[in-house]
């Protein structure tokens, strides 16, 4: 404790311009200095400040306690200028690109942004001319630690894969794009650690829109007609979320007379709220469903695949779309109790619930991980409507989780992708003997996604339990839950289908960059999930607290007891890690126990593997393919209802605000 | 919390001699149904120590630690029952097991497992929501997910929840892979699928599934049992007439689709127990 004290008299100001503004100052000398050590070194620099900034923040909040917070000195600036500027900005730079790219829909929804952003301004600008500050509580410490630790294991690993992305595309050195590339990136994790410290909701708003200019430019950063296409569709998608949010700053401007989050937060609110501010939140949510890529926004993530996987990566795990959530988190307490948190838990549970269903019909790999990601933010924003403590202890372990899952896997899609040249998880049938390093880290990554005693799933039952006052919303949940496991199972088995007598595997070489970033991830899944208890109590409780000490009437600390938490968890996972070692070190098979798959006595080397005798007394190749059920659950078939159900799932929002 | 360890190590000891005297009942049912003799009652016993004295042959390594955790999460489920302990963390250790078994089937490149696991895969989704809904309507019942908290009520649960006692029959005969569920594996080798998931394991790995067996038979027997918790051998007598029915139907149906199984769990099984849980929500005693 004595050696952490001089860590307090860190100002959170200081914190909060490294955390900011220091992966941007990176990424300019990477875009300026163009040689591959300085690239390597700057990156990697960058990644470990970034890493120790968030360490640090952890650990101040740790010893202190309390929230930190600052404030701006209110004359050093003229901060609303500033802010309006760069939100103008912004908008003009996403004008210039609609123009450029001939974007009919981005200019449109630009135009209506700018409307609504300049009514903003010139309604609103007189509410509040406090000093913006800077407000870390411990939802934004979990936020700045998954943005800052993950995000930055993440671009130290784009290092390796961009040099051989490039090679692929026979792009040499001295037309690279990767200096570009990783400036976008590096701007990108400080613009998400700006979203999550600042109080200002019109700071927020501002680095809401430069994480939406970020992934337009990594989306299309192949430059393909596919990437443009689905770059645009992203832009214009969270352009309109920005609709969404500037009407919300809008509002709260005229009616409530402030932008401070916190003071929103501690002024009447839930069912005392006034229906303009209600209003405001549903704006807020509508925003966060484009961001999150919630039915219906979700074709933009689905096409961001385009992208070089780093890219995914980070959208998919640590960045922007867990901005979504995490605004919906922070607000959680001003619709505590209201009609529309309970729709909003519908809405997520339904996205939860469909897109679980339509990955079980996916043979790409990356787009059943957009799905899965789709989905588990769905159910992170069911928590968050289910407004309970429980449910926000849920939703705060699986950002925590997914983060931590996601990323991996994503990373593991990639060295695969390099590996074998595909995505298709078809191709990726025996991996096991192929890549056997790289497919143990992604059976790990997969099976922290739906088995126990890995934390998504303590997480995903604890929200089930917190859900069962709202019965629709818990018949998603559960029924989601079921389908989740069909997907993950039917790719495992893809990945551990061995022809028996196939030669030995061998394991394969891996980058050091690739190999330390997904060891990292690996074995903080495991850790992380084998720490639950202690995370719970240090990190989610203090959270949830601190949460609901702005709800009336629960201002008396929270109750996270739980049955599902109450299971003794280390003698499950004891007895399952036994049960994984004890045939693994005393009954390995021996090469001559190995023998071959059972062909009703038909069997047959064929010089592609074994093979069989068919009726025609042919010698026949064995080939085998998994089910994907199109007919059932394709994207097809059900595309378009369900896009129909989410569209009037965010109608009732707008209704529930009249109901309260 | 001691007494708790203690009933769960009993169970665990107890468990495979009662699994496999039932099974060895079913055995002799079946064959007097379809005119036979059938075997001694000990049979299964006598099938497992055979299995594991047979030589080990395996496909890889991977399926040694499928078979073994697939054990391990029935053993954990049984004592996690009697420790009184959540249900639902208990039913996902429980498919836990399932998976990791699904995989072991996956994990051969055999035409007859891998079409068997992709069905268990479907077998998985069909019964699930069944036996969480069953667990939600016990949390509407007592407020908490704990199998010690029924103990706390004062009516039998079937009583209130009679839907599901039907549904728990079912979720035991798809389990067990009786007819007309016997999808992805059936007990007779004589068909298209051969054994379907079970192909491609053989002697000492077979040995440890046919235990497994014993232990989510008594699992499934005592979920059942809960329903009567005021007087277990009400409750054992309930249990013991479901697995006479699921007997009773495996002998009289015929195998059917998977698409058919899914699609009858999903329309008939949950709308019971929709039914069953909105009458629940409507009356039950749900604390706020």
């Amino acid at each position: 404790m004595g050696l952490l004290e001089p860590l307090l008299k860190i100002s959170p100001l200081t914190l909060a311009a490294v955390l900011v503004f220091s992966p941007a100052l990176f990424g300019v000398v990477v875009f300026a200095v163009r040689t591959k050590w300085s690239r390597k070194g700057v990156v990697t620099v960058a990644g470990w400040v970034l890493t120790l900034a968030a360490i640090t923040v952890f650990a101040i909040a740790f010893v202190s306690r309390t929230a930190l917070s600052a404030t701006l000195p209110a004359q050093a600036a003229p901060w609303s200028m500033i802010v309006a500027g760069g939100d103008l900005a912004l908008l003009a730079a996403i004008l210039v690109i609609a123009v450029r790219f001939r974007s009919a829909m981005v200019l449109v929804v630009a135009l209506v942004q700018l409307a609504v952003v300049l009514y903003a301004e010139l309604t609103g600008g007189h509410a509040a001319d406090a000093a913006p500050a800077v407000f870390i509580d411990w939802l934004s410490v979990v936020m700045v630690m998954i943005v800052s630790v993950i995000g930055s294991i993440i671009v130290v690993y784009g290092l390796p894969y961009m040099k051989e992305h490039e090679r692929h595309l026979g792009i040499d050195e001295a037309g690279s794009h990767r200096p570009g590339f990783f400036l976008t990136m590096l701007v990108f994790l400080g613009a998400m650690n700006g979203l999550v410290i600042f109080d200002d909701l019109r700071f927020v708003f501002f680095f809401w829109e430069v994480t939406t200019l970020c992934s337009f430019l990594l989306i299309r950063h192949d430059a393909t007609e596919l990437a443009n296409t689905n770059a645009l569709r992203a832009l214009w998608m969270n352009t309109l979320g920005g609709v969404g949010f500037a009407a919300a700053i809008a509002l709260f401007g005229a009616h409530a007379h402030t932008y401070s989050v916190q003071a929103l937060l501690h002024s009447p609110m839930g069912a005392a709220a006034s229906l303009p501010i209600l209003a405001a939140l549903a704006c807020l949510m509508f925003a966060a469903f484009t961001k999150s890529a919630q039915m219906p926004f979700h074709s933009w993530l689905l096409g961001a695949m385009v992208a070089p996987t780093p890219v995914s990566a980070l959208l998919h795990s640590s960045t922007m779309v867990k901005a979504g959530v995490y605004l919906l988190m922070r607000f959680a307490p001003a619709f505590h109790g209201t009609q529309l948190s309970n729709v909003l838990a519908i809405a997520g549970g339904f996205t939860f619930v469909a897109t679980a269903f339509l990955a079980i019909g996916q043979t790409n790999a990356k787009k059943i991980l957009a799905y899965s990601t789709i989905s588990n933010l769905g159910l992170i924003i069911a928590c968050t409507g289910l407004n309970r403590p429980l449910a926000l202890a849920a939703a705060v372990m699986l950002l925590i989780f997914h983060a931590i899952s996601k990323g991996l896997l994503f990373m593991a899609c990639g060295v695969v992708e390099h590996g074998i040249h595909s995505r298709d998880i078809e191709d990726m049938q025996g991996l096991v003997n192929r890549m056997p390093l790289t497919t143990l880290i992604m059976v790990i990554g997969i099976l922290s996604m739906l088995l126990p005693p890995f934390g998504v799933l303590i997480a995903k039952l604890a929200a089930i339990e917190a859900s069962v006052h709202l019965p629709l919303a818990m018949g998603m949940l559960v029924i989601g839950s079921t389908l989740t496991v069909a997907f993950w199972t039917k790719w495992t088995g893809r990945l551990l289908t061995s022809e028996p007598g196939a030669v030995h595997p061998k394991i394969e070489h891996l980058h050091v960059m690739y190999f330390v970033p997904l060891v990292l991830l690996t074995v903080g899944a495991v850790a992380f999930s084998l720490a639950v208890f202690p995370l719970l109590t240090e990190l989610v409780e203090p959270a949830v607290t601190q949460y609901y000490a702005l709800v009336p009437g629960a201002a008396g600390g929270v109750d996270l007891s739980s049955d599902v938490l109450a299971v003794p968890w280390m003698l499950v996972f004891g007895f399952m890690a036994t049960a994984v070692v004890v045939p693994v070190l005393v009954a390995r098979t021996r090469p001559d126990e190995e023998v071959g798959a059972y062909m009703c006595g038909e069997q047959i080397e064929t010089p592609n593997g074994s093979g069989f005798i068919t009726a025609a007394e042919q010698s026949c190749a064995l080939s085998i393919r998994g089910h994907y059920f199109e007919r059932y659950v394709g994207e097809e078939t059900h595309g378009l209802w369900m896009t129909v159900v989410a569209a009037l799932l965010m109608a009732a929002m707008l209704g529930a605000v009249a109901l309260r | 919390m001691m007494a708790e360890y203690l009933a769960a190590l009993a169970a665990v000891l107890v468990a495979p001699f009662i699994g496999g005297v039932l099974m060895g009942i079913d055995r002799i049912v079946s064959a007097r149904l379809q005119s036979r003799q059938g075997p001694p009652l000990f049979q299964p016993f006598y099938d497992i120590l055979k299995l594991f004295a047979k030589r080990r042959m395996a496909a890889n390594t991977f399926q040694m630690i499928s078979v073994s955790v697939y054990l391990a999460s029935m053993v954990l489920s049984l004592a996690l029952l009697f420790m009184g302990q959540d249900l639902l963390v208990l039913l996902f250790i429980l498919a836990l097991g399932n998976i990791m078994l699904i995989l072991g089937g996956f994990s051969v490149k055999s035409p007859y497992s891998q079409l068997g696991s992709q069905r268990e895969v479907i077998v998985l989704l069909a019964y699930e929501p069944l036996l969480v809904c069953m667990v939600v309507g016990t949390y509407i019942m007592t407020g908490s997910f704990s199998a010690a908290s029924i103990f706390g009520l004062e009516r039998p649960l079937a009583l209130s929840m009679p839907a599901f006692v039907i549904t728990q029959a079912l979720v035991m005969a798809m389990k067990l892979h009786k007819s007309p569920f016997d999808v992805s594996a059936s007990h007779h080798a004589h068909q298209e699928l051969v054994r379907g998931i079970y192909t491609e394991f053989s002697g000492p790995q077979m040995a440890v599934i046919e235990l497994a067996h014993l232990y989510e038979l008594v699992l499934l027997l005592g979920f059942i049992a809960l329903f009567w918790h005021t007087n277990l051998g009400i409750g054992i007598a309930l249990a013991l007439a479901c697995y006479g029915a699921v007997i009773v139907l495996d002998n009289i149906s015929a195998r059917m689709t998977t698409r058919w199984m899914f699609g009858f769990t999903w329309s008939f099984g949950l709308a019971l127990a929709a039914a069953n849980l909105a009458a629940l929500y409507a009356t039950g005693p749900l604390p706020r």
